[in-house]
Formats: C-alpha cells, structure tokens, sequence
C-alpha cells in the first residue's frame, strides 16, 4: 500500500475568469521508501504538490490518501497533529527559529506533541548526533554556517520519526560543497527507510533519488524509476539538449522543452489543452448546482 | 508545562527587544501605579477616620442640619446624600435646648461657628475653623490637652481660648503659645490651652479639630454680635444601650420642633463611620475610575505592540505551524505574551506605587495603605488587561496561514 495517494487532485486560485489552475487533475502515489526528486519550471505546480501533500494546503478537488487515511477534507487542528506526527520538513531558507539554540530548536515538534523537556532535549540531542552535530548543541541557529544550519533542520524534521519527509529545495541556498554534504546525508537517511520527497532545480541532484517527476503546467508530464548515481534520461535531454524545431516553437519557449518529452507527445495537444480548460468547466457546474 | 514553556518563551522574547518592551509597560505600569496609589490613599484615609470615630465613643450622638442620609421606615440607613454638604444651614438654641431636654440624654455640646479669621500680629489663618462650645466638650469627645486646660465653668464668659495643634503651628509658630492673644473680629482672646494632636481626618474639612479655635459658648455670641450657627450638636447617651433610644427621641423631639420636617441628621457613631466610609468608597471609586483610564490606553499600547510583534514573527508562526503547532498553541503562545507583559508592567507599578506613597506619607499628612488585596486585585487587573487586549493579536497569529507564513519576508 501506498504511502501517499493522490487521485485526480486539482488546486485552483482565485474565481471567474481570473481562475488559474496549479494543479491539473494530478494522480501520484509513493511507496514507503522512495526518494522522489521532483523537477519542473517556476510555476509548474511543484510547490503545490508538495503544500498539498505536506497537508498545510487543500485541494480543490480530489482525494488524498496519508498512510491508509482520508485526509483531503480535515479541520486545521487535525491536519496540524498528522503534519506534527508524519511529516517532516526540510525548506530552502531553513527556517530555523533565531531565538532558540540548535538543541531547541529540534526538539520543537516534540514540544507541541507535550513531551516533558528532559525527554525532548534527550530525544534531540539524540538525533543532532546523527547528523553529526553534537557539539553544536548550544550554538544559536546565526552561529552556523549554512550547510550546518540545513543539518539542524533536517534532524528537526526527522525527530518524530515521521512517515515522509519534504523537503522543498534542501540545497537551493547553499555552495556546492555544502550541497554535497546535505545530499549525502539525505541519501544516508533514504537509506536508512525514509520515504523524501524533494523538489529541485538541479539535475545533477536527481542521482541520488530512486524516482524522478518531471512537472509542467500543473500535471505530472514525466515519472521514472531511476538508478542510484544516474541522471534519468529525459531530465538530460530537458537540461541539455532541448531541440528548437521552428520559429514557431521557439517562440512559446517552455513548452517546446514539453514537446521533446516523448510521452507528452503520445497524448495529443488537443487532450493537453482540453485538461486544462475541465477543471475550470467542473468549477462552474458546481457553482450552478449550488443555485 | 506547556505553560511553563510558554512563559519562558515570552519572557526570551520580551528581553529580545528591551526598550520596546519596557514602553510598552510603561502605559500599564502608570495605569497600575496610579490605581493602587489613589485606592491606598483612600483605604489610608477611611483606616484614619474610623480610628477617630472609634476614640469617639459609641454613646456619643452627633447632630447636623441637612438631610445627609436617607432612612427606610425603620430608621436604617439606606442612601448618603453627597451633596448635602454643600449648604446645610444651621441650628438655633431651639434644637440645642430641645436635644438637651430629650429623654436618656445625659449631656450635650453645641459647635457655634464664628465667622472671622484669627490674627495674631500680623499673620492670619484663613483656613481655620472659629467655634464656640460649652466646657464639656473636652470631655465628650474624650480629647485631652498638651498644654494648659480646657475653659471651665468658671471662665465661661472670659475670653479665653483653646487651640488645635495646627493653629499652634501655623499661626504662632511654637509649640506651647500659652498666654498669647488673638484676635476675632476686633475682640482680644487669650490661648488657655492647646489640645492634642487629634487624628487628623484628610479630605473631611469641618471635622478637622487640628486647625480649630475654640472659645466658650457665651463669648463667641458676643464675637459674633448675637448671632448663632451651630452646625453640629454634640449628645451623649447615658451609656452604649440607651444610645439607639436617645438618638431615635432626638429625631422625633427636632421633628416636631421642624414642624414635622426632617431636615436634619441624627447620627450615632456606627452610623456615622458608615456614611464616612460610604462616601469615601464612593470618592475612591470615582477617582481609581480615572485612573483606571491610564490603564486602558496602555492596553491599547500593548495591543499594538502585540500587533506589531506578530507580523514580525509570522515566519515564526509559519514554522511552527509546520512543525505541527495547532492553531490553539499558536494563540495561547501570544495570548502567554501579552500577559507577562502586562503582569511583568503591573508588578513594576505596584513597586512605583509602593515608593510614591513613600513620598506621599513623607509630604502630606496622607497615611495610604497599601493591602494585599489592592496588590492581588491590581495584579489580576493587569493580567486581564493583558488577555483582553492580546487576544486580537493571538487569534490573527493562530489564524495565519501555513504556507503564506513561511513565504513572508
């Protein structure tokens, strides 16, 4: 059984005419343990996904199935306890809180689940040693470098053991020598059975993933299984080698790259294009059925 | 223990940002000072009084024109009536005589006052109280002297007088100014004695025997050419039972002297320390009422810290929202601030207070007091100032979303 299910979710913004559709009837479901790097232009709805997925959004339509629950139409205060209990999360800008010292700052999903403090800071101090910073327990988060920094939020979002972990371009903010260091310890903590989903912009970053999703315009255009080490094939040919053909393709920009993806073409433009106008055509129905 | 937590947390935040904090209490802690300042100067000055009404004696029987209080149809006092004061008129030898002849009344003494200023030299002491008595006054209110005697009946038509201890201060300038003469409406007294220090009663001018000139009976009719004001009349009962009679006789006899008008108060001592202290609570009130204005404003200052304080940390709350904070942490976590401020700036006022009535008892003859209830209550003031302007805040930080949150710069 799938750890995460999601079947024909949509997520629309705003109403009328103005509607604009960030994700496009999108199914997707992970396994425990997969590492899911998930690729895409700005807008792509990759954000989205992950928003949705790491319950601090809803869907518009569609079901969400976490770890064998509904969980698509729950209030607020359950959402907060399921992300507080299965999902941890890694962010591009780390987000650490800069009043509290590392050792804290871990250990603060604990707290909202009313751990007693010596048990919290035990449980904290346990995990900042996996990631290697023990004898950084006291620093304040400005104290770190950057890559040091990401490490304390990763051992945040691993301190509840939660079921997945997001993390929403872990290495977006950091050299490549620190990048190398995060990568390798999210590959360890993949290894060790933790399903992550990441979002990035890097190909080269995509080796360490077991499957790569490429995202366009708010669907799911590509989804491979990939080796430990390789950069999967499409992603080259996206990163590399994109093939302008005419005037006419070079002009749309993005979407020509869509083209040159081969299982987009299978499907025919038309069935692209109708998609994309559905949900906006669903939403009016409900609306009439509502008068 | 989250509790614990949370207020570790704010106080961490508090200390963040000093100054911002320290101003932002400044507004509660002038609220509280200035609340607990005038509560504990009224509480001061009914704690004076009652000490003064009690040396009185309970069978003494005080006598005013005007209607002070008013009475259900068993003579209980239900209503003090403030304005009374203002204009009360005067009583004639009639109700003096009338008082005297009443049933179970054992000895009475008029207060005639004499309008004039005294002068000795050339200084005068235009906030005293001029008045003639009977020698038995001393004796009724049970004051004794510092220096010299009372007049007796011997020296009822001399014209001699006995002074407070303030006339002694402010118009003589010496402690014993025995022998010295004044002078009331062109005519010579000469100081036979000075009376005590009375417990001095602040705020209630006529009954404050310390800046009072008292002169025999007789001679302040002849002071004050015939003419005759007594604005109280002093009884006494035979002893404490026959008390609630003697003052019940005396309102019916006035009653039927006044035509069946009662346009007069008859109080006993109980009595009297009630509408004393019913008029004080009254003025206290009013007074911290002001205050308590101060308090609002710097309610409002805090709200607009608070206000401030979360859309700065809405990162904060869009981390900890991710974290898994549900929306009730997140608003207990500032609603847990906005208090300590507000009990942090209380507890600071209680302290300013406590060292302006210092100053208070060191310049004024004031004696606030402060109590513990004052500080409990002020405290819980504070602290529901806190809660009641941080919830708007708190509950626009706990409805913050997740994802808008942690996208602000």
């Amino acid at each position: 059984m799938p750890v995460i299910e999601l079947k024909d979710v949509s997520k629309l913004y705003g109403f009328g005419d103005a509607t604009t559709v960030a994700l496009d009837e999108v199914n997707f479901s992970v396994e425990k343990g997969e590492f899911v790097a998930i690729m895409g232009p700005s807008g792509s709805g990759k954000s989205t996904l992950l928003n949705i997925i790491g319950l601090l959004d809803k869907p518009t339509h569609g079901t969400y199935d976490l770890g064998g629950r509904r969980v698509e139409r729950m209030r607020a205060n359950r959402r907060s306890k399921i992300r507080r209990d299965t999902i941890g999360f890694i962010f591009q800008s780390f987000n650490l809180l800069p009043r509290l010292n590392v050792l804290e700052n871990v250990a603060l999903p604990l707290a909202y689940k009313g751990k007693t403090q010596t048990k919290r800071l035990k449980q904290a101090g346990a995990i900042l040693e996996e990631v290697g910073l023990a004898d950084r327990e006291y620093f304040m988060p400005k104290q770190l470098s950057g890559g040091q920094t990401q490490r304390v939020a990763i051992a945040r979002a691993l301190v509840n053991n939660p079921k997945i972990i997001i993390a929403d371009e872990p290495t977006g903010n950091l050299d490549s020598a620190s990048s190398l260091v995060i990568m390798e310890l999210l590959d360890k903590i993949h290894r060790d059975g933790n399903t992550i989903l990441m979002v990035t912009h890097n190909p080269e970053l995509t080796k360490y993933a077991s499957r790569v999703v490429f995202m366009h315009d708010g669907s799911i255009v590509a989804d491979e299984m990939s080796k430990f080490g390789e950069i999967p094939g499409f992603i080259k040919r996206r990163m590399y080698s994109v093939k302008i053909k005419t005037q006419e393709d070079k002009l749309k920009g993005v979407s020509a790259v869509m083209k040159a993806i081969p299982d987009k073409n299978t499907k025919n433009d038309d069935s692209s294009n109708k998609k994309q106008k559905k949900p906006i055509k669903k939403y009016k129905r409900k609306n009439k059925a509502k008068k | 223990m989250l509790l614990s937590r949370n207020i570790r947390l704010a106080v961490s935040s508090l200390r963040s940002s000093k100054w911002r904090s320290y101003l932002t209490m400044l507004g509660i802690i002038i609220g509280v000072a200035s609340v607990v300042v005038t509560v504990s100067i009224g509480e001061g000055v009914k704690k004076q009084v009652v000490k003064q009404i009690n040396e009185l004696g309970p069978e003494l029987i005080t006598v005013r024109p005007g209607t002070t209080v008013q009475r259900d149809e068993n003579g209980n006092i239900v209503g003090v009536n403030l304005l009374a004061g203002i204009n009360p008129g005067s009583f004639s030898e009639k109700e003096w005589t009338a008082i005297t002849e009443t049933s179970g009344v054992q000895s009475t003494s008029p207060l005639n006052v004499v309008s004039g200023v005294p002068r000795y030299q050339d200084k005068t002491m235009p906030n005293s109280i001029v008045v003639g008595t009977t020698d038995n006054f001393a004796a009724l209110i049970g004051q004794e002297l510092d220096y010299g005697a009372f007049f007796s009946d011997n020296d009822k038509n001399e014209n001699t007088v006995v002074i407070g201890k303030r006339v002694a201060d402010e118009l003589f300038g010496e402690l014993a100014p025995i022998g010295k003469s004044i002078q009331v409406r062109g005519h010579t007294l000469i100081v036979k004695g000075i009376f005590k220090q009375f417990p001095s009663t602040p705020l209630v001018a006529s009954n404050d025997y310390n800046s009072t000139i008292f002169m025999p009976y007789e001679v302040s009719k002849k002071v004050s050419s015939g003419q005759v004001q007594i604005y109280q009349i002093l009884a006494k009962a035979k002893d404490e039972k026959t008390a609630n009679s003697a003052a019940a006789n005396i309102r019916s006899n006035l009653t039927k002297l006044h035509g069946g008008e009662e346009d007069f108060t008859v109080l006993k001592q109980d009595e009297n320390l009630a509408v004393v202290s019913n008029m004080l609570n009254l003025l206290t009130a009013f007074i911290a009422g002001v205050a308590a204005i101060s308090l609002l404003v710097g309610g409002i200052g805090v709200m607009n810290i608070m206000l401030v304080l979360v859309s700065e940390r809405t990162r904060e709350i869009g981390v900890r929202k991710a974290v898994g904070a549900t929306n009730k942490q997140i608003l207990t976590q500032f609603l847990v601030e906005s208090s300590v401020l507000c009990v942090v700036g209380g507890l600071l006022g209680i302290i300013l207070s406590v060292i302006a009535n210092y100053l208070i008892r060191v310049f004024t003859d004031l004696q606030p007091v402060i109590t513990i209830p004052i500080i409990l209550i002020s405290v819980g003031i504070a602290l529901i100032v806190g809660i009641i302007f941080g919830t708007t805040p708190a509950v626009i930080a706990a409805r913050k979303d997740p994802i808008e949150s942690l996208r602000y710069e």
